[in-house]
């Protein structure tokens, strides 16, 4: 006997017997459910399965509720999608865990931290190394500038302190970099202009590449690596590795082209007619000034370094120098001075140390070398007497917190005094200079689509022109976003999305230690591996690089330290996957969780009651199918949860038969060793 | 009337009459008289508790109420004084219509003989000389609905169940009585549990039950003592055996659990499992208790069907409104001068009901709460609307089991709605994502605003929320949960909105929103106020500390010159 | 099964009974014990684990030793409207216990319950199951004095 009745309006057949949701599925119409398992007895509670009788006005649960005859029932109305919405954001205000895990949420590339830290651990630093350039395409390079955004959310921080992960990049690219090659698709037959050889166009033609895309990079300077060339000096970045780095991207066969300045020698519209696409990666490279008289006798900080770095470490004593300005550019300089033989050496900064925005290992590193600092001090005037420079400067009192959320010097009235120098140079801050005729933001970056790259059609826009002056990984990341985007306009495929879910337990500065969720086995409590430095005294007479490389035996500890805070079920999740098809948002709704409800006890299978939905599929499967009903659902309501008796954890008899764990729709019940 | 002569009494011992010191009245009743004293159930007046009754010779009798159990009190009676009589209300003699009722705190509920010399069995006799389908058919001429919430025709229901063939099924009385502020069934069960079980023994005989089950709450250990006793008569008095077979009648005791009053969770309960529900269909007749074919009715629905056996359907269709035919008990309680259980025919306004039968104070109440937490407030505007199944309902309120609570001019509307909130949250069973997350989400919202820490936003989550959580649930629970807040946000929007933007709490009920201060003005120094302070945050000379006063208002009540109020927030 | 459960017997041992074997093993131990859900599984036929996902479901069960006088503040709607809070504050104050605590010396526990069905006499206790109502500050101590002497 068949029942006939309408999905979204198409008259359908089903069988007596079966479910809306099965006979959607025979119509091609999947609809998400959370709460099923072919084996057992209906659960019927995530109500993710939700479609509409059109007549009635009900909500059904498609999973349990049969059709009837003429029945108009409404699938994928805005109405319907939008309570399958809610229940999934409400799922997800009451799940307490971690997709990714917070280094990963906080690196821009958004790296796969905690398996890299795993395979590195393990001894596997090829596998490391192939990770880390899944999304990192220059490790040596962010293995050793990169203010590691990732460390900085660690939860290793609660306790002492973080994971040494960027160290691991640059231990897999020292020991693996020449080795490697990645497996290279074949070309398309698009080809794509970049313009700019730093981190940001070498990132683009990176994944153009790996997505079977040539490019050529035009780069106005001789040599390719934008700022990491000629910014960042040489004792943290040597150029022989840099140029090591570089070589690899010639050795994929993307071409460049030196001496190319957009808008002098290379024009966009010829650009836009020779290539399928045009990639605008031209970074920051307007300095700001000091906004003071005589502002005009300062050397900029980015012209400092630059002539520095072209002159190959070569250069005048710069005499008694003040750098002015107090973020990462600024100490760049304060140590090249002190490199180049400078006597006395003294940072000028308007505000107090707490709100530099130079890395604070930077700031340490620095005053290490000798340098002076000189905080609540901002330039008023530059003058030229007898040979010498002479800065006016004012003092400064801290007044209410700004727009930044750092509190706003205030001048101090008649504090005025002067400082005596051979050099002065302003490191304020860098801005694009932006080619004619492309569109610019209030402040003086490219504007971009939402997708943040890009600009027109098959015209995109990546890095420190976008962002403004930022970090190299940073750029890394919008290569790749460029590149992705491209590539998907270009050879017409959808881009594959990341799964924008991801629900957090928390920073770690919000939890306590006893909050902290350890699935792992064998953490360890050791503290942090040291850094090793070379001698004071070389680091303050010659370029060389600064810090050494951790060892493998270093490593192999810091993996140990690694709370791997990851979802084991993070590729497999329903809960995850379904929201984020629905749209969802993990702050829709707010209210309490579960804290601190896992169990470790077994050696084999770990129980993480804050990631359960409460469906009790586990219950009916061990209860059903596997016959041992050895969980149970416990308590009621909110507080409701699976427990094994007198919970004292799995029991003896239990054959870890894995049963629960395959049909557990999220990472509540899942095997202990991460695969 | 002096000269008549008292044969005996009657004391009203249902659990409102114990509760008021019946028990040590009877005692002192007994040691200062020989004479009969009958222990008998409730007669709905609970505020005049504890009751006694002193019957005449000449039939008549005369009632003392609040009687105390000291000499003084007994002697009064003994010698039909004229201190503490209590007469019925005229108004409510007329307003009532006592059916379902009429035996209650009339007859002993645990005699047997007793309740068939008042017309007892009477409709079973009368069941017993029609067919099945004669009787069920006069439950549907009488237009009776499930009195427990739902209001189904309790005919179509039994039909239902007669369709299913054999003998092997079951009838379930659901005594679950949940709803925070509702007692008819427990009165019903403790004054004439034998009505009870006659309504429930005629539906065994017109569907085709061999099994009848009472799921009664434990926390009504004198209901199920009665019904024990009176189960124990009808076996001693074969009137389980009919139609050639025997129906075996038993009590299962429910063990706290609110959702348990709806159908499946019911079941599973009685099967000894966690009282969750499950997806209908299939529905109970289909595969109930035990996996048999079992049908639901709560207790004062079997408790009309006795009357409707004994007077006919047609004449007890006649009783009622349009959709709601016969009676309906309500629970009154609240904010009122006559607490207490009132029977009055379907239809009659909540004006009525509320003001005439129940004395309260027209410039004093601001709404009432019908259906319990899964009901809904009605403001005191709209007091014209007659009761039945129907009206309330367009109100977005329900019929529920039949509490009604008066909610006073000085209750917060928004403390209440978290009140009933606190209720379902915490009943949920936990199985739909809905109401397991919806509510408590829900709830925490409510509590954020009674704290001060609401915005307005959260008033527009709050309804969003509310009508996904009715739609998006398997059972009453969750499809009610949302009911309280939804209508006090349609009726009282002004008092969230003065709680969101501007932190007050007009009622003064809402302790974050409140200090304590004192009128030194009207203070004569006493001191009481600073003795009956139990975190010391009265000074010596009389100053209310904020910072230590828990707002517990008990110096509020030792004050003998009303010096101490609650006031806003930062007012002195 | 341990001999001190053999109680149990004059209950048909079908799975189906337990709650009503729970309710039994209450009365007779004040709580519900470790043992007693052993016990209780053991002589229904039912999984431990499924024995207290039933236990912990009811709020009629306890899993933890009351104190000699059970105070159950109700909290039905008519004696929250009543005051049921201030009476819990007052509680909390005098005996220093919260709902679903015991007091050190083992007197007093403190539970909330839905409603006792007193609703006229709002608002209302029970101590051990006997019910008083229209209570104020004074007459809860009052109240409070007499059991703690007993």
């Amino acid at each position: 006997m068949s029942i006939e009745f309408f999905l979204d309006g198409k008259l359908v057949t089903a069988q007596a017997g079966q479910t809306i949701m099965q006979v959607a599925k025979a119509n091609g119409i999947e609809i998400p459910g959370l709460c099923g398992e072919k084996r057992i007895s209906k659960t019927t509670s995530c109500f993710v399965c939700v479609v509409k009788d059109k007549k009635t006005g009900k909500f059904l649960p498609s999973c349990s509720a049969m059709p009837a005859n003429g029945q108009e029932i409404e699938v994928t109305t805005e109405e319907v999608l939008e309570m399958r919405r809610t229940a999934l954001n409400l799922l997800l205000s009451e799940h307490n865990g971690d997709c990714e895990a917070p280094c990963t949420i906080a690196c821009p590339a958004h790296a796969a931290v905690e398996e890299y830290v795993r395979a590195a651990g393990n001894g596997n630093f090829a596998e490391a190394l192939k990770i880390i350039k899944e999304r990192i395409p220059m490790p040596i390079t962010v293995g050793r500038v990169c203010p590691r955004f990732c460390e900085k959310q660690c939860r290793r921080n609660i306790d002492g302190e973080p994971v040494a992960i960027n160290e691991f990049k640059r231990v897999a690219a020292d020991k693996c970099f020449d080795s490697y090659m990645e497996e290279l698709p074949e070309l398309t037959g698009k080809k794509v202009a970049i313009v700019g050889g730093g981190p940001a166009g070498l990132s683009a033609a990176y994944y153009l590449r790996l997505s079977g895309i040539s490019s050529v990079i035009f780069e106005q300077m001789p040599f390719a690596g934008g700022m990491t060339r000629y910014g960042i000096p040489e004792y943290r970045l040597p150029k022989a590795l840099l140029n090591k780095e570089i070589e690899h991207f010639v050795k994929m066969g993307i071409e460049f082209s030196y001496g190319k300045t957009l808008g002098k020698n290379l024009s966009l519209t010829e650009l836009q007619s020779n290539f399928d696409a045009v990639i605008i990666a031209i970074g920051c490279w307007q300095a700001s000034g000091m906004r003071c008289e005589g502002e005009e006798l300062a050397i900029s900080g980015i012209d400092f370094l630059r002539n520095v770095v072209e002159n190959n470490c070569v250069a005048p004593n710069p005499g008694k120098v003040l750098v002015v300005g107090g973020g990462n550019t600024a100490m760049d300089c304060l140590r090249t001075s002190v490199r180049l033989g400078s006597p006395d050496v003294t940072c000028i900064y308007r505000r107090s140390e707490a709100e530099m925005p130079a890395e604070k290992i930077e700031i340490h590193e620095a005053k290490e070398e000798g340098i002076h600092f000189q905080f609540l001090t901002a330039p008023v005037k530059l003058e030229k007497r007898n040979g010498k420079l002479i800065l006016t400067c004012q003092k400064m009192v801290l007044g209410e917190p700004d727009a930044s959320g750092r509190r706003k010097p205030v001048p101090e009235i008649g504090s005025d005094f002067e400082i005596e120098a051979d050099t002065v140079i302003a490191a304020i801050g860098q801005k694009t200079a932006a080619p004619e005729g492309l569109p610019v933001d209030r402040y003086g970056s490219l504007a971009t689509a939402d997708d943040g790259v890009t600009v027109a059609e098959r015209l995109y826009a990546a890095g420190d022109c976008v962002s403004g002056a930022a970090t190299v990984v940073e750029a890394l990341a919008g290569g790749r976003q460029a590149a992705l985007v491209a590539a998907s306009d270009l050879l017409g495929i959808p881009m594959e999305k990341e799964n924008p879910i991801n629900v957090s337990r928390g920073k770690w500065q919000d939890l306590s230690k006893d909050e902290l969720v350890v699935l792992r086995d064998n953490l360890s409590s050791a503290s942090r591996e040291k850094l090793t430095f070379i001698p004071t005294q070389e680091r303050k007479t010659t370029f060389n690089e600064v810090t050494c490389s951790m060892t493998p035996e270093q490593l192999s500890s810091e993996s140990k330290r690694c709370i791997e805070c990851s979802c084991s079920d993070k590729a497999e999740c329903k809960l995850r996957k379904f929201a984020g098809e629905a749209g969802c948002k993990t702050d829709a709704y707010s209210g309490v969780r579960l804290t601190a409800s896992y169990d470790v006890r077994h050696p084999a299978i770990i129980q993480d009651r804050g990631k359960c939905i409460k469906c009790g599929i586990c219950v009916k499967i061990c209860k059903e199918v596997v016959n041992k009903s050895l969980l149970s659902l416990q308590k009621r309501g909110f507080a409701s949860c699976i427990g094994t008796a007198f919970d004292q954890g799995f029991p003896a008899d239990c054959k870890e038969c894995g049963e629960c764990i395959n049909a557990c729709p999220t990472g509540a019940l899942d095997w202990r060793k991460k695969r | 009337m002096s000269n008549a002569q008292i044969i005996g009494f009657k004391i009203g011992l249902a659990s409102c009459g114990i509760a008021a010191g019946g028990e040590a009245v009877l005692s002192a009743l007994k040691n200062a008289t020989s004479l009969p004293i009958t222990e008998v159930g409730c007669i709905g007046h609970c505020y005049a508790e504890p009751l006694v009754e002193a019957c005449l010779a000449d039939g008549s009798s005369v009632m003392y109420c609040n009687v105390k159990p000291d000499e003084k009190s007994i002697q009064n009676i003994l010698a039909l004084g004229e201190n503490s009589r209590f007469i019925i209300p005229e108004v409510r003699k007329k307003k009532e219509l006592l059916k379902v009722l009429a035996l209650a705190g009339h007859i002993i509920p645990t005699d047997i003989d007793d309740y068939i010399a008042n017309g007892g069995y009477e409709g079973l006799k009368k069941a017993l000389s029609l067919s099945p389908e004669e009787v069920i058919n006069e439950i549907k001429l009488s237009g009776l609905r499930g009195r427990g919430g739902g209001g189904f025709p309790t005919g179509t229901k039994w039909s239902f169940l007669a369709a299913k063939p054999g003998f092997d099924k079951t009838v379930i009385c659901n005594a679950d009585e949940g709803d925070p502020g509702a007692f008819m069934d427990r009165s019903l069960m403790e004054s004439v549990p034998h009505q009870v079980l006659e309504g429930m023994l005629i539906a065994a005989y017109a569907t085709g039950a061999s099994r009848l089950v009472i799921y009664c709450r434990a926390e009504y250990p004198l209901a199920i003592k009665h019904l024990k006793i009176a189960i124990e008569q009808i076996y001693a008095a074969k009137l389980n055996i009919f139609d050639n077979r025997s129906v075996e009648i038993s009590i299962k005791e429910g063990a706290g659990a609110f959702v348990c009053g709806e159908e499946t969770a019911l079941i599973a309960s009685l099967e000894g499992q966690r009282g969750m529900p499950r997806f209908r269909p299939p529905f109970p007749t289909d595969r109930g208790y035990q996996g048999k074919p079992t049908m639901i009715n709560n207790v004062e629905t079997f408790g009309n069907v006795p009357v409707i056996l004994r007077e006919g359907g047609n004449v007890f269709a006649q009783t009622g409104s349009e959709g709601s035919k016969g009676t309906k008990l309500f629970a009154l309680a609240g904010d009122l001068k006559y607490p207490g259980l009132v029977e009055v025919p379907m239809g009659t306004t909540l004006n009525e009901i509320v003001f005439e039968i129940g004395g309260a104070d027209r410039e004093q109440v601001k709404a009432v709460q019908t259906g319990g937490p899964s009901g809904g407030c009605i403001p005191v505007e709209l007091f014209d609307t007659p009761v039945d199944y129907d009206s309330l309902r367009s109100l977005g309120a329900i019929m529920g089991s039949g509490g009604l609570i008066v909610i006073g001019r000085d209750r917060c509307m928004v403390e209440t709605a978290r009140y009933f909130l606190d209720f379902t949250h915490r009943e949920s069973c936990g199985k739909c994502t809905f109401c397991r997350v919806g509510t408590t989400r829900m709830y925490e919202i409510l509590e954020r605003i009674v704290a001060g820490k609401g915005c307005e936003a959260d008033l527009d989550t709050l309804e969003d929320l509310g009508k996904k959580i009715k739609a998006g649930s398997l059972c009453g629970l969750g499809q009610t949960a949302p009911n309280p807040v939804l209508a006090t946000l349609r009726f009282y929007r002004n008092e969230y909105l003065e709680h969101v933007n501007e932190h007050k709490c007009d009622a003064m009920q809402c302790n974050a929103m409140v200090d304590v201060a004192l009128d030194q003005s009207k203070c004569v120094k006493c001191k009481l106020c600073l003795k009956s302070c139990p975190v010391n945050a009265i000074s010596d000379d009389f100053v209310i500390d904020p910072a230590l006063c828990t707002r517990c208002n008990s110096c509020l009540d030792s004050c003998p010159k009303h010096a101490i109020s609650r006031v806003a927030k930062g007012d002195k | 099964m341990k001999k001190e459960y053999e109680f149990l017997k004059t209950i048909p041992d079908d799975p189906g009974n337990l709650i009503k074997g729970l309710q039994l093993l209450q009365a007779t131990e004040g709580y519900i014990s470790e043992d007693g859900i052993r016990a209780a599984a053991e002589y229904f036929h039912r999984p431990e684990a499924d024995v207290e996902g039933v236990v912990s479901f009811y709020a009629q069960f306890k899993r933890v030793k009351p104190g000699r006088f059970q105070i159950s503040v109700c909290d039905g709607t008519a004696c929250h409207l009543k005051g049921a809070p201030l009476i819990h504050e007052w509680l909390n104050q005098e005996l220093g216990l919260k709902p679903g605590e015991t007091s050190a010396d083992g007197t007093f526990s403190l539970e909330t319950v839905a409603c006792l069905g007193c609703c006229s006499l709002a608002p209302v206790i029970s101590v051990n199951g006997k019910v008083h109502g229209k209570l104020d500050r004074k007459t809860m101590m009052k109240i409070l004095k007499e059991y703690a002497a007993k």
